[in-house]
């Protein structure tokens, strides 16, 4: 009698299980589903519901997108932009790193973690004194302008994350390196940086995401020749009847990169998203 | 903890430390301090958008004292902080319960619906309001599926009435921001002995009574830290409302960041646009700033 409770126990649970995944997968899924669908459908098959799963699949969003509303230049601008930003902020980061490492200090922790304050600082009250000065130089408009602003963003993460990399390197390596007549210089170039390739590869997809990704600032600081994809977007928003046909393929061209580098370097942004929290 | 001389070595003439640091942190002075800096200077004057300083617009603290008259500045503000609060408390919740869901799955399985699960955290918040805004449309699927229960616009208007605006871009934020939560609290999960468990399993602990005796103590630490990283970032929202509802109707859904962008760069009220920036930075320190300095430099000292 037992060992029947027991079973019926058991597959009520394995039942709820399943109930809490598909719910879990609809959840998450069919927003994205829908987005990514609208985009191959006539704009009148979109008001069918229920959606149907399947029908004959049109270009002609994406035809329009790219040769009417310049998408196929913001594309490139957000791939200059967030590639530019995310080799910027991986060698400056790790440099730093590095510094923070030979300087014999105790300081060297700590700046780091001070680093990390300018996460408290609300991008909005930056971008408009940063917007007057950038204007003031002549540089809103270029590429420079957005790459300089985004690598600040991510540079104390990035820091931060390859110190943490950097400090669980052996000293012996090191000393064994500089005992052989390496100067502090190539240790780095040979030794340390390339073991930091797991940090890299985290910072890569982090720095690649968040850059990819920002709104804010690149609205002011570039202009119609550097616009990235996502003022590309905030742009159809703000009109008053919003065309879900070109809207749903210009979202998906936006995000489509990111998932699909996301899910080949999922090892990668979790071991970059958990650093923080869990090894302290 | 308490070396007292510190073995700068830059006094011994060692300049390399400072060259590779220094790349670094001129970024971060020049994008960040510097405009920061700035930023406090010109919010005690007035300015128009050529932005030019005199001695004559020297206004002292006017800026600030307009925003504690504004109506609309108070309302967003308590927007910003039900937002803060209702985001994180649904995103600690969601991804405490998705994350404990998917902990016990074989390895196969998870490996297949890690990935999927993580996918909002990569689209871009203003691709995120977008496709919520085409959720929340009242002919789309939203309502379609209310519908089987019942329920339709006038029981949950969503972003259409400005009672339940802010709701809705908060469920569009837990859409987005709980993979994180869930990928963070899953490596706090698997920290955690598994001695623990079979003592308690030993003990004869239900599966509540092990959670909250043992699961919940050993994640505090986890927890604090997502509260301040999220916490952080629900103060400055700004990507999902503006692309969701633009801060409407009404303003009910307006935060300070949109609010702050939008007078500067629509009513060019530059002047009163940094002091709420300003403000929102103050707000956002005290609430997280103090907590996460404690939490941070504590660890740096260890």
């Amino acid at each position: 009698m037992k060992k029947n409770r027991l079973t019926i126990r058991k597959s009520i649970g394995l039942l709820l299980l399943l109930l809490g995944l598909a719910l879990l997968l609809i959840w998450t899924a069919v927003p994205i589903y829908i987005v990514i669908s609208n985009s191959f459908r006539k704009t009148l098959e979109m008001k069918l519901m229920p959606p149907k799963m399947l029908f004959q699949p049109i270009f002609s969003h994406y035809q329009k997108l790219l040769s009417l509303d310049r998408f196929g230049i913001y594309f490139r601008n957000s791939a200059i932009i967030s590639i530019s930003t995310t080799a910027f902020t991986i060698i400056l980061g790790s440099m730093a790193a590095y510094g923070l490492k030979i300087c014999t200090s105790s300081i060297g922790r700590r700046i780091s973690n001070v680093l990390l304050l300018g996460k408290m600082v609300p991008s909005i009250t930056i971008l408009i004194p940063l917007f007057m000065m950038m204007n003031r130089v002549h540089l809103t408009g270029t590429y420079l302008a957005p790459i300089l602003t985004l690598s600040c963003l991510s540079l104390p993460f990035v820091t931060w994350l390859m110190t943490g990399f950097i400090a669980d390197i052996p000293n012996e390596l090191i000393e064994a390196a500089s005992i052989e007549g390496c100067s502090r210089v190539s240790i780095f170039a040979k030794i340390i940086f390339p073991l930091l390739r797991p940090a890299v590869a985290s910072a890569v997809i982090l720095v690649m995401q968040s850059s990819w990704n920002e709104l804010m600032f690149s609205l002011q600081l570039t202009n119609l020749k550097t616009y990235p994809l996502t003022v590309g977007i905030a742009r159809y928003v703000g009109a008053v009847s919003v065309d879900w046909g070109k809207c749903s393929a210009a979202a998906t061209i936006t995000m489509a990169p990111i998932i699909i580098i996301g899910f080949f370097m999922q090892k990668y942004l979790v071991s970059g998203m958990t650093a923080g929290a869990v090894k302290g | 903890m308490k070396q007292k001389t510190f073995e700068w070595s830059l006094e011994r003439g060692d300049l390399l430390p400072l060259l590779m640091m220094l790349p670094t942190l001129l970024v971060i002075i020049f994008i960040m301090v510097v405009p920061l800096a700035y930023g406090i200077f010109l919010s005690f004057f007035t300015l128009g958008f050529g932005g030019k300083t005199t001695v004559d617009s020297f206004v002292g603290l006017a800026n600030y004292s307009q925003f504690f008259n504004d109506p609309v500045a108070l309302k967003v503000t308590l927007n910003t902080m039900l937002f803060s609060f209702g985001a994180i408390a649904g995103d600690l919740l969601l991804g405490t319960l998705i994350s404990l869901l998917l902990i016990n799955l074989k390895s196969f399985t998870s490996s297949i619906i890690r990935p999927i699960v993580t996918m909002p955290l990569l689209v871009s918040p203003v691709v995120v309001g977008l496709i919520w805004r085409y959720i929340y449309d009242p002919k789309g699927i939203l309502y379609w599926f209310l519908g089987k229960f019942g329920i339709g616009i006038q029981q949950f208007p969503g972003v259409t009435s400005a009672s339940t605006a802010l709701l809705s871009t908060i469920i569009a934020h837990w859409w987005q921001v709980t993979p994180f939560v869930i990928i963070v609290l899953t490596a706090g999960l698997l920290s955690i002995p598994v001695e623990y468990y079979e003592a308690s399993k030993i003990d004869g602990a239900g599966p509540w009574r092990t959670f909250f005796q043992i699961t919940l103590p050993q994640l505090t630490s986890v927890y604090v830290v997502i509260l301040l990283v999220s916490g952080v970032d629900t103060i400055k929202i700004f990507d999902i409302i503006y692309s969701l509802t633009g801060g409407g109707p009404n303003n009910s859904s307006l935060s300070l960041s949109i609010y702050a962008y939008s007078q500067a760069f629509e009513q060019s009220n530059l002047s009163y646009s940094i002091a709420i920036s300003v403000l929102t930075m103050i707000l956002t320190f005290c609430i997280f700033g103090i907590p996460f300095i404690r939490h941070n430099l504590g660890k740096g000292n260890r």
